[in-house]
């Protein structure tokens, strides 16, 4: 397995106009702009090998989504430099985009007024592949997705789940080597987001992509991610495998609880240690209801080391 | 290089053809753009010049007839619907400006040539449909139109198309820096409407400001092949035409390749 993807120091700062609240400010700014800068993505380095699902999780703003475009070409890093598949992505060569391909999962990517069938050939003309290989690739991964009823179908027409699984063929048809997934899942039913996480296990074992995910839903991570690359604030905070970031942590129990006076269940995450602390804490808050205490999962886990690091950073 | 060629081929056919069968999707749509608004323009236009025609005393203005002007009337605003691009630009500042244009930037094609063949192949299909609207007014009115000569000419309004369609990437190039682009559009389209002798025939207008306009490429649009196919001029503004054009797309083509560059460098890939 090689390295596919390597970045070193990327970053990227966005200017964008800051526009105070009311009609006067309005005026003002119509001849006297003021800009501000952000961080979105500082002192980036990482090395992704092939055959690798790469979990990226972050906060909403903390720099995904800018990681994703720079290392598929959409946009120009500010600083550092990355290489995809020995490539500078932003020069977007075409033998560079032939190997990689793009899902956001909010977006379509296939054409919205023709069946998939029609967009897969295009794509076949796009990626100058092979129309009989092409047609077989489709028929195969319709099959593994449980999807070839709706091929011949209007896109518009189709659910949201038949369309991502329309969207993910579509973004394999010419076989990339890297494949960068942003929300593939987001807003499907349980079943369906189940049967893409189970198609993109089997996709990564047989034909050995890099591929680098991002989701708000953890189980795709846990049950994915061969390696975790924690972003917060344009930083990457932590990077290597789940196991080895849930033996890293501390946190190992979460007791809930709800007061008498309350319906909603209160949440609270700790180690061993902070058992008198935590329990001490719930006593003052009121007369306890009801009680439990459970192992911690990595969602929860997550989401605490999240919460600790934006507010430390 | 041979595979390359033959795969720029492949691949711009099959987008020409995007271009015709998701407007085919829309019957109703395709129909009024067709034929419906067509006819309507050709009616209005006649109706225009048949009543400036009540006022003229000899029944000429400006040395040309009623059935010159009639035969211009007809076939003006039929031409003109062909080389106006506006619903391809809107569709290709829209991209840039809400950052579906991801989609094709992620994806070994260029903005360009996606837009361009789209549009040729929807033009082409337009053009073979609403082309009957003048042709059975020219020989109902009994105008002075030529019809041996309209395939040159047609020939010129397709390459004139691709000088439009620069304009319309480089308006949309626009949106990297500025975001919405919408009244540089209006802006240009006006101008064309005006430029391409669409609006008043060129023969109208002050001998220096007609001299000017035909040394532009716009005339190309409409003027031109109108003025050839009705008689009014002969093969050689035809050439020079052709030859406007040409250097024309050389020129607008080196500020859309430099619009191009510094605009995807700024870009921020919005909404992705």
């Amino acid at each position: 397995m090689g390295v596919v993807i390597q970045t070193e120091n990327l970053g990227r700062v966005y200017k964008t106009y800051s526009k105070k609240e009311g009609l006067l400010n309005s005026l003002k700014g119509f001849y006297n702009r003021e800009y501000i800068e952000k961080m979105a993505l500082k002192d980036a380095t990482l090395n992704i090998e092939s055959g690798k699902i790469v979990g990226l999780v972050g906060s909403n703003g903390a720099g995904k989504t800018t990681l994703l475009k720079i290392l598929s070409g959409l946009i120009f890093p500010s600083s550092g430099t990355a290489t995809v598949l020995g490539y500078k992505p932003w020069e977007r060569k075409n033998e560079f985009l032939k190997q990689i391909s793009i899902l956001l999962g909010q977006k379509n990517q296939l054409w919205w007024d023709i069946t998939p069938r029609d967009s897969y050939s295009l794509l076949t003309k796009i990626y100058d592949l092979d129309t009989n290989v092409a047609k077989k690739r489709v028929d195969d991964l319709a099959h593994l997705l449980n999807c070839t009823h709706v091929l011949d179908t209007q896109l518009r027409r189709l659910s949201l789940g038949e369309r991502m699984k329309m969207e993910i063929i579509g973004s394999l048809l010419h076989a990339p080597k890297v494949l960068f997934l942003d929300e593939p899942t987001i807003g499907l039913d349980i079943v369906a987001q189940s049967t893409i996480r189970d198609f993109l296990e089997v996709y990564v074992k047989e034909f050995q992509p890099a591929i680098i995910l991002t989701s708000h839903y953890m189980d795709d991570i846990a049950q994915l991610a061969d390696q975790l690359l924690l972003i917060s604030k344009g930083q990457i905070v932590y990077d290597g495998t789940v196991d080895h970031f849930m033996q890293k942590s501390d946190l190992k129990k979460k007791l809930i609880y709800r007061l008498r006076n309350s319906t909603e269940e209160q949440e609270k995450i700790f180690n061993s240690q902070e058992l008198p602390l935590v329990l001490a804490e719930m006593a003052q808050a009121g007369e306890v209801a009801d009680i439990k205490v459970e192992e911690v999962d990595f969602e929860d886990v997550i989401h605490s080391f999240l919460a600790k690091e934006s507010s430390t950073r | 290089m041979k595979t390359s060629f033959i795969a720029f081929w492949r691949r711009n056919l099959a987008l020409a053809n995007l271009g015709i069968v998701t407007n085919l999707e829309y019957r109703f749509n395709f129909i009024i753009d067709a034929f419906i608004q067509p006819i309507l323009t050709v009616g209005i236009e006649v109706l225009l010049w048949l009543a400036i025609f009540k006022t003229a005393p000899e029944g000429k203005i400006g040395g040309f007839s009623r059935e010159a002007y009639l035969a211009y009337a007809v076939w003006a605003p039929f031409l003109g619907r062909i080389t106006i691009s506006w619903m391809y630009e809107s569709m290709m500042a829209e991209e840039v400006a809400s950052g579906t244009i991801n989609t094709i930037l992620s994806r070994p094609v260029s903005f360009f040539e996606y837009y361009l063949s789209q549009m040729l192949g929807y033009k082409l299909i337009t053009t073979i449909f609403s082309l009957m609207v003048p042709v059975v007014a020219s020989i109902y009115f009994d105008l002075p139109i030529q019809l041996s000569r309209l395939p040159l000419a047609l020939l010129l309004i397709m390459y004139y198309l691709i000088l439009v369609h620069m304009m319309s990437f480089l308006v949309s190039t626009l949106g990297f820096y500025i975001t919405r682009v919408r009244s540089f559009t209006i802006l240009k389209n006006l101008t064309l409407l005006l430029l391409s002798g669409e609006l008043v025939p060129i023969d109208l207008m002050p001998k220096f400001l007609a001299k000017l306009f035909l040394l532009l490429p716009f005339s190309s649009g409409v003027y031109v092949p109108l003025a050839y196919i009705s008689g009014r001029r002969e093969i050689d503004l035809m050439i020079s035409g052709y030859t406007t054009i040409t250097w024309s797309i050389f020129i607008l083509g080196g500020l859309c390749i430099l619009c191009w560059q510094r605009g995807v460098r700024q870009y921020t890939g919005t909404g992705a």
